[in-house]
């Protein structure tokens, strides 16, 4: 195997996704050629960063501070009318310590955490910007979901039928 | 003595200069691989890494070689391929961005432009271009396979 032809497959081949045979053959190559090792490793590391970058994002949100400053609230507003508690005036007191209680807990709401952008490019990622068709062609586009492999699909009509 | 290197210094950064220009112009190549889909039969040996995935977005079983074409190309300016089938690809490569490679592409057939597109494709990736006559599905579609390289 050439190094030509391991570097077509190094993609495929860190995926795991090749036959057995390839696999091995890959692999032999690789372990002769330092230029291809180095090309896997590079390969295998960049997911190994992207993966832990993800974790990393992930983990890093701290919603441990909500739920104490919630309390907190509740705490002061309960013990600021406790001297004034009557029993006729429960239902009310009532109301008041759920409004102060949904006031704080709206107040001290952490704001939801911004989505994860994981911006893994894919080898073959292609972004179209502008598409014109014209003389009668249809035109379809379709990307394959594993390797992000983009086909522009054009039906030709036949001359006749395009002019 | 001073003056002639007062001459001279000039002269050799223009050349350095002129050759870098020379050296980065020139720093792409583009690769057009035209392969034959068809129901059934065999396939190319080099076209196994990319058989599943045109399998999956063309619904073929067999795929040929019929043409590929590799070229050196310039940064802003039109290099036209020629498709079998009296196609042709146009590709106007206009820079990188991003680690792709922004470029026009136009496949025309005769006189007609059948599509027009910017694309912006990642380095060293290809993208493909399925040519559909419209005769029926026995005969297969035609893929152009382009891959751009800096």
């Amino acid at each position: 195997m050439t190094c030509v032809e391991a570097e077509r497959l190094l993609d495929s081949f860190v995926d795991a996704e090749l036959p057995g045979p390839m696999l091995l053959e890959v692999a032999r190559h690789a372990g002769s050629c330092p230029t291809c090792d180095r090309a896997v490793r590079e390969m295998t590391a960049l997911r190994g960063s992207l993966e832990q970058m993800v974790h990393a994002e992930l983990e890093g949100l701290d919603l441990s501070g909500v739920w104490p400053a919630v309390e907190q609230r509740i705490g002061r507003s309960a013990r600021r009318g406790a001297w004034r508690r009557l029993p006729r005036q429960l239902p009310m007191w009532g109301a008041a310590v759920a409004a102060v209680a949904a006031g704080a807990l709206l107040w001290f709401r952490t704001p939801p955490p911004e989505p994860v952008r994981v911006t893994h490019v894919r080898p073959n990622q292609a972004v179209i910007e502008r598409l014109v068709s014209s003389g009668g062609a249809r035109v379809g586009i379709m990307k394959d979901r594993k390797y992000g492999t983009t086909l522009i699909m054009v039906s030709a009509p036949g001359e006749d039928a395009g002019q | 003595m001073i003056r002639r290197a007062a001459r001279t210094v000039p002269a050799g950064l223009a050349v350095i200069v002129f050759l870098a220009m020379a050296a980065t112009a020139q720093a792409l190549s583009v690769e057009v691989t035209t392969v034959q889909a068809s129901p059934e039969g065999p396939s190319d040996v080099q076209l196994l890494q990319f058989r599943p995935r045109l399998r999956r977005l063309v619904g073929y079983r067999a795929f040929r070689v019929i043409h590929e074409e590799s070229r050196p190309c310039v940064w802003r300016n039109p290099e036209a391929f020629v498709i079998p089938g009296g196609r042709l690809l146009h590709v106007l490569p206009k820079g990188m961005r991003e680690e792709a490679v922004v470029m026009q592409v136009q496949l025309q057939e005769g006189p007609r432009s059948l599509v027009d597109t910017d694309v912006r494709l990642q380095n060293r990736g290809v993208m493909l271009f399925g040519v559909d006559p419209e005769r029926g599905t026995a005969n297969g579609v035609i893929i152009i396979m382009l891959k751009a390289e800096e």
